[in-house]
């Protein structure tokens, strides 16, 4: 059996401590040690983004990292993005929109939108098409995920310019 | 398009976009699917999979597997009961684990449960099995040829007397009228043979489920299943046990699209928490799940069509080859009867399935008529190309409607295929110049839809609000459309009614959600319960006003008391109700169950605006309509959500999708790097156009739409890659390397 | 007599003839009587059949429907879905 690596990072805010072979992907650590079942394995292979986290602000697939790569680092996974019991604009629209049917994906493509959005706040339609090309989704056909991102950017624009 | 879009005048909540009750936990990664779930003490369990494509099992030693660290189980297929070969179970029972003859590349032959995953998957290759290769048929072509090798040695022709192994699953003629005439008439004749290859249906969950055996011998089971129902009685009739020992509770599913209507784990998941007498999960990786898990067949399909001047089909002729994989089936014949759009009064037509050294194919949203829609909607095509006929006009001019035959000879009932047809020829996207340099392309597709076996109970709670309990599993948001047509008929507001669906112990049999089947048939079990407690609150409320049953009315959700003593009394509401129901008879619940007949056929038509790079063979689709009969959209963004979901594969089937094996049978693409399905920058908006012609034997007039949406898109885009380029495919899929070769042909 | 027709695959059962009178007051004994003419049809119509009564129809697996005299009976390949 391998040896079990002590790994102290930060995820979603919070400081934890977990233990982890050297053999064990982030994905698994996340989902086992942490019960962080929102990072979910679609192929293990980081073809289809539904293990998607940010590692320190950037966007991941936990199942290419290993747990000890997270030594120090800060990891974002979808329980993070609502403020308590306030969702993020992106998890609004998304539920309005109706733009998950399964949602087996839709952790993965609400951290890569996030992303996107902190980035680029004012996407246009190809932009989020290719910001979010590494998050597979079967049931969809994206057009209504793309609609939830536009409307997430407008409704974020909108909060940021009336609070200026 | 927004939760706030007003309903039609016609219903109050049908109509509506309420928010998805189990959406919440799905933004915020609260949601349980199979493989979120954990028991204490449980146990992982990893399959030992035949590395050969075809052999016999010699001998299995599981003795050093058994003795290493953490293994607590191991079982074969000689730990199942035998089942004999002409028993309907017996393929399901031999497709979850080999007995004497391993059928593919993957087949399961034994399987581990150790206390650690890493600890299961050191076992599981610990464990050593003898084999002796045989020789594997791997495609139609093989399957046919003179002296092949019998894939299936327990393999009989269905719907034939012979009882000679065969490599021929099942037969199928299908014939009306004369074609000999009815060519020797025609016009124009165009023939043309189609190819296309197995595809997955690529759900993004793998298969997962969690077997729990108690000391009374009572098995649980999570599982990731479009129906928990047939979990439970394909688990009982595998291992021979009592359905009333096994309690299946479906989790959340991650996915299905027909290939979740069958089971891969649960047998033996069972059997090795028996053995353990531990919870055992089993969840497969994506590699187990392209590699072992059933696509949909491929075909070869030869098809010869005629046509008068003036556009009239009236002849077609063919030969439908479908692999059925490893084990037989029926999938060919399935894809002969789904040509049921045109009239075609002499029609010959022979399905033959075939039997392979390839996964047992599954179903695939409408099974078998993406492959057959493609051959006919190219030809079809091609008429109306010679007659320099307006393609929608000519298929209005050959369109079924109500009492036209179907293939199987019994009439269609009342229908929308001129409806759907028309809704393309009248929109936006139809009426838009094409642009230079661009190919657009029409096509059609049909589902028959089913009805079968639902059961509800609704529950109205003390305060005036309601439960909707069916056990319908929810691939597409069927749990709101149950909430909404619970709310339009009781008269109670949507967001006062909680729709779950539940395990097998709480509410009674309900089929597998396939075939459209849901909203249609469970829908039909809700509406019927829920007018039954119609019945039981006007008799409570004439008990709270002392009036005569008849006298109360209800309207809009409440009791309304006409004669003396109370007329003019305000009318009773479902709250004031249910808060003296204890006072009045006790608790207000209902169930009801059927056997739905009627599942009205949705039919639909897609154009498509393609761009064909001449170097390099990529299409590019730079516009896309779907126009489909939904009947009544219950709740239009998920009707939306199927017809695009349902585009998307079959734009994934058309262009890119396909099983790439090797000469000896091992799937090279098995995953989604290689396995290449559409993502985000492939594809434009699809924008969708809902008909709505009502199925006249569901109360709301729904038909299912969750298949028909898959069966257009491949003929439409070889219609769109013809317009632009003058070439016609007939090879899927049409990926760039083969576009550029038909290219090249040209 | 009911008319009963069936498909081609039914026909192998019945040295090919798929149009024929049957009485019967019900499907299922519309389905005996023609298990009894020939041998191997009975199981293919039990088991795997859909049946429409002079074009509705009937949910999957029904024999109790019952048959007029001069019903149009369809007995029609198993369709499911995915």
């Amino acid at each position: 059996m391998m040896n079990r690596t002590h790994v102290h990072c930060t995820v979603n805010g919070d400081e934890v401590d977990l233990l982890a072979s050297d053999d064990t992907s982030l994905l698994d650590a996340l989902r086992d040690e942490l019960g962080l079942s929102s990072v979910k394995e679609g192929c293990g292979t980081g073809d289809c983004g539904a293990c998607s986290i940010t590692v320190d602000g950037a966007l991941n697939c936990s199942c290419l990292m290993f747990a000890p790569e997270a030594e120090g680092r800060s990891i974002g996974t979808v329980e993070g993005i609502a403020q308590g019991d306030h969702l993020h604009p992106l998890q609004e629209t998304f539920l309005e929109g109706a733009a998950l049917q399964c949602g087996i994906c839709t952790p993965g493509f609400l951290v890569a939108a996030k992303v996107l959005l902190d980035e680029n706040p004012s996407p246009t339609e190809t932009e989020i098409r290719y910001a979010l090309a590494g998050n597979l989704c079967r049931c969809t056909g994206y057009d209504k995920i793309i609609h939830a991102v536009q409307e997430a950017a407008v409704q974020l624009s909108t909060s940021n310019g009336a609070s200026k | 398009m927004t939760a706030t879009e007003k309903p039609s005048a016609k219903y109050k909540y049908i109509g509506t976009r309420p928010v998805r009750h189990d959406g919440l936990d799905k933004v915020i990664g609260k949601a349980r699917f199979a493989a979120d779930l954990d028991l204490t003490g449980q146990l992982r369990g990893v399959m030992v999979r035949s590395p050969h494509a075809h052999a016999k099992i010699l001998s299995i030693d599981t003795s050093t597997a058994e003795a290493m660290p953490g293994v607590k189980a191991v079982v074969t297929g000689a730990d199942f009961p035998v089942i004999d070969p002409t028993d309907s179970t017996h393929d399901e029972a031999i497709n979850n684990i080999a007995r004497d003859e391993v059928l593919y590349n993957g087949h399961t032959v034994a399987a581990v449960a150790a206390t650690t995953i890493a600890e299961a998957r050191a076992a599981a290759a610990a464990v050593k099995v003898e084999y002796e290769v045989l020789p594997a048929v791997l495609s139609i072509d093989e399957s046919l040829a003179d002296g092949a090798p019998i894939a299936n040695s327990t393999n009989r022709t269905l719907f034939t007397r012979d009882t000679e192994p065969s490599n021929i699953a099942s037969v199928g003629p299908f014939q009306r009228g004369d074609v000999e005439a009815g060519f020797a008439a025609a016009d124009v004749v165009v023939e043309r043979t189609f190819t296309t290859k197995a595809v997955h249906q690529g759900y993004i969950e793998p298969h997962a489920c969690v077997a729990d055996v108690g000391q009374d011998g009572k098995a649980t089971i999570w599982a990731s299943s479009q129906g928990h129902f047939a979990v439970r009685s394909k688990t009982a009739a595998i291992l021979g046990w009592g359905t009333d020992k096994i309690k299946v509770t479906p989790a959340e599913i991650g996915g299905g699209f027909g290939g979740k209507t069958t089971i891969y784990l649960e047998p033996i998941a069972v059997l090795l928490s028996q053995k353990a007498a531990r919870p055992v999960k089993i969840v497969m990786t994506r590699e187990e799940v392209l590699r072992a898990t059933g696509p949909a067949p491929a075909s070869k399909i030869h098809i010869k069509m005629g046509a008068t001047n003036e556009g009239e089909l009236t002849t077609i002729q063919g030969t439908l080859h479908y692999s059925n994989g490893s084990a037989k089936g029926y999938a060919a014949l399935t894809g002969a009867m789904s040509i049921a759009s045109y009239r075609f009064p002499n029609l010959d037509l022979m399905a033959i399935g075939t039997v392979d050294n390839t996964p047992k194919s599954a179903a695939y949203r409408a099974p078998s008529a993406p492959q057959a829609a493609f051959a006919i909607e190219t030809l079809i095509d091609e008429i109306a190309n010679e007659l320099d006929m307006d393609p929608i006009d000519l298929r209005l001019k050959n369109a079924v409607v109500e009492g036209d035959p179907t293939a199987m000879g019994a009439p269609h009932p009342k229908i929308g295929f001129v409806e759907t047809l028309q809704a393309i020829k009248d929109s936006e996207h139809y009426n838009s110049p094409v642009p230079d340099g661009v190919g657009r392309g029409f096509g059609t597709g049909f589902w028959f839809n089913i009805g079968e076996q639902s059961s509800a109970t609704v529950n109205l709670n003390e305060d005036g609000t309601a439960t909707v309990i069916t056990g319908s599993p929810d691939i597409g948001g069927s749990r709101a459309s149950m909430a909404l047509m619970a709310a339009e008929e009781l008269g109670l507001d949507v967001h006062s009614i909680t729709p779950i669906v539940a395990d097998t112990e709480s509410v009674g049999f309900t089929d597998i959600t396939e075939g459209s089947r849901a909203t249609f048939a469970t829908g039909m079990a809700v509406v019927n319960a829920c007018r039954e407690l119609i019945e039981q609150m006007t008799q409570r409320a004439a008990v709270m006003r002392g009036v005569d049953v008849d006298q109360v009315a209800w309207i809009d959700g409440a009791a309304i008391i006409e004669g003396p003593p109370s007329e003019g009394a305000e009318p009773l509401t479902i709250k004031e109700i249910t808060g003296a129901a204890k006072m009045t008879g006790g608790p207000l619940t209902a169930t009801a169950s059927l056997n739905a007949a009627g599942a009205g056929p949705s039919f639909a038509a897609h154009l498509a605006d393609v761009k064909v790079d001449e170097e390099t063979g990529e299409v590019t689709i730079l516009r896309y309509t779907a126009a489909q009969d939904a009947g009544t959209a219950i709740h239009p963004s998920y009707v939306e959500g199927q017809m695009q979901g349902g585009s998307a594969q079959g734009i994934g089937w058309a262009l890119n999708e396909e099983y790439i094996y090797s000469g000896d049978g091992v799937m090279q693409n098995a995953g989604f790097l290689d396995y290449r399905m559409p993502v985000a920058s492939d594809l434009p908006m699809i924008e969708t156009i809902i008909v709505e012609v009502p199925n006249p034997s569901h109360p709301y007039g729904v038909r299912g739409v969750g298949e028909t949406g898959i069966v257009p898109p491949i003929g439409t885009l070889a219609n769109a890659i013809a317009a632009a380029t003058g070439v016609r495919m007939s090879e899927l899929p049409m990926s760039p390397p083969n576009v550029l070769k038909a290219l090249n042909e040209k | 007599m009911a008319t009963v027709h069936l498909q081609a695959n039914h026909a192998a059962y019945t040295d090919g003839a798929r149009k024929l009178e049957v009485h019967g007051a019900t499907v299922g004994a519309v389905v005996d009587e023609l298990a009894a003419r020939f041998a191997g049809l009975g199981p293919l119509l039990r088991e795997g059949s859909s049946v429409a009564i002079d074009g509705e129809l009937q949910p999957k697996g029904t024999i109790y429907a019952a048959v007029a005299p001069d019903a149009e009976i369809h007995f029609l390949a198993p369709i499911s879905g995915g």
